[in-house]
């Protein structure tokens, strides 16, 4: 398999940083914590952002240590995760040879799957290949792999978050909206992409806009441990967005 | 009619002669222009072929639009909620030898039957601007035939967000994003906005097929009898204004 520049410095940053999500994943996959989204952590529950899975094939495009994949297996689908690093892979390993269930963890990037096409009902990710692959490799690969009537469903930054400032200055605008795509940071390189040209990239690979829902945190709770925003800002404005679209 | 319309058709009957005359000539260009830098229709593709079509435009103002597109061969129909913006339209018709049915009404309730127009449009007016969406848009599902072509400018979401204290778009976050939907000027008129997903979940609810969402970059120092030259620099880098396309479900 060969990666593209941004996988590679993405593969080596997340093999340092997998320690970090080690516990976080494995409370997951525990059964310590419910079904939910992002870094508020919203319960699927309420928001609904998923149909029903049940045997349904899904595939999770960076997957980290899979623990949402294994949510869609309790869920009663029959997940893969796929991820480019071996240390995430390997805690993902570990906590479904402890917790389960069973399912395929594979070593395969999102620009690239080794997979037919319509081989799944539903592509998913969360925070994995949704900001860590180039949309215009990974999106045109999921709606390949997706059969007629399936769903493509992921979590990524919302927009606001991405043209703003971090705290203390977050409420002040500092990146372009137009022409953004690829965000080079010290420790990973992301890609974000506005409202028009997201709908614009699932048009053209078959892909029919079904939802944005843009995620409001709850006014009180603790923060984070993201620096990148307070619970202040991302109850006025969307921290988070999860996009749905449907292969005609 | 609902008090935003009545509050609206009260301002634009006042504010029909000013506007006409300062945006007149800006406006009345030879060609169909979308929006506040007048982008055309032929570069844009918005619309498409309009010829034989039934074309709704949605807030007709004086009609600089339907004339064009009369001419192009749609089979027009001008709505505006203001009588003094449609007695404009109808000089300006005169004036050019077009002919076409103008209707008063607001746009919430429009009375056109079910499935009788092919095209339904609006260029920062009633759609997405000064009448409700929730409203508007399963109205002109109502009245779009299947197929049927629902496009619309307006100011952005984006934009609302960064409104400051002058009323001009600025570099910092101001607005609440959510539960964006109406907001009351201190000149009376009354203005309605969505959340992007709002929108598209509007849309979808209603039968409508999400197409396009232009966001509109305008040219570097692009004229604009609308906006300060302080508003269009900020347009280069954040989206102040775009067209939603979408299609009712055939």
């Amino acid at each position: 398999m060969e990666l593209t520049d941004h996988a590679r410095f993405n593969q080596a940053e997340w093999e340092k940083a997998a320690p970090e999500y080690e516990e976080p994943g494995r409370r997951k996959w525990a059964g310590e914590v419910p079904p939910s989204w992002g870094i508020w952590r919203i319960l699927e529950s309420e928001l609904r952002a998923l149909p029903d899975v049940a045997d349904k094939d899904t595939i999770e495009l960076g997957c980290g240590t899979a623990y949402w994949s294994a949510w869609l297996a309790r869920m009663g689908a029959r997940p893969v995760g796929i991820d480019i690093t071996d240390a995430q892979l390997a805690n993902a390993r570990k906590f479904m040879a402890q917790y389960g269930p069973e399912f395929p963890l594979i070593e395969a990037s999102a620009e690239d799957v080794p997979f037919p096409d319509a081989s799944f009902d539903i592509a998913f990710s969360e925070y994995g290949a949704s900001i860590w692959c180039d949309p215009y490799l990974w999106v045109p690969e999921a709606a390949r792999l997706l059969r007629r009537g399936g769903e493509l469903i992921f979590l990524c930054n919302g927009v606001l978050a991405m043209v703003t400032d971090d705290p203390p200055n977050e409420h002040q605008l500092v990146r372009d909206y137009f022409g953004m795509r690829r965000f080079d940071w010290p420790d990973g390189i992301d890609f974000h992409l506005g409202y028009g040209e997201w709908i614009r990239l699932f048009r053209e690979n078959g892909l029919e806009v079904e939802d944005l829902i843009e995620i409001q945190a709850p006014a009180e709770g603790p923060e984070t441990r993201y620096d990148w925003t307070t619970r202040e800002w991302a109850h006025r404005w969307p921290s988070e967005e999860i996009w749905k679209a449907q292969k005609r | 009619m609902t008090s935003s319309s009545d509050a609206n058709r009260t301002f634009w009957d006042r504010q029909s002669d000013e506007y006409q005359e300062r945006h007149r000539d800006f406006i009345g260009r030879p060609e169909p222009r979308w929006g506040t830098w007048q982008v055309p229709e032929s570069e844009l593709q918005v619309l498409g072929d309009v010829t034989g079509k039934d074309v709704l435009e949605v807030g007709c103002g004086a009609a600089q639009w339907g004339i064009l597109l009369a001419q192009q061969g749609a089979r027009m129909v001008g709505l505006d909620n203001s009588a003094r913006q449609l007695e404009h339209a109808r000089a300006a018709m005169g004036a050019t030898g077009v002919d076409f049915p103008l209707v008063h009404a607001a746009a919430e309730s429009i009375p056109l039957p079910d499935a009788s127009v092919d095209v339904a449009f609006c260029d920062h007016g009633a759609i997405g601007s000064f009448a409700d969406p929730l409203l508007v848009v399963p109205e002109l599902a109502r009245l779009l035939r299947p197929g049927g072509l629902l496009a619309f400018c307006h100011f952005t979401p984006f934009s609302w967000v960064c409104i400051g204290e002058n009323d001009e778009v600025g570099d910092r976050l101001v607005l609440e994003y959510f539960g964006l939907h109406r907001w009351e000027d201190s000149d009376g008129s009354v203005h309605f906005q969505l959340p992007y997903g709002e929108w598209i979940r509007l849309f979808r609810r209603n039968g409508f097929v999400v197409e396009r969402l232009v966001e509109i970059r305008p040219e570097e120092g692009a004229e604009s009898t609308y906006l300060t030259a302080d508003e269009t620099a900020w347009a280069r880098r954040w989206p102040l204004e775009e067209i939603w396309q979408v299609r009712k479900w055939s």
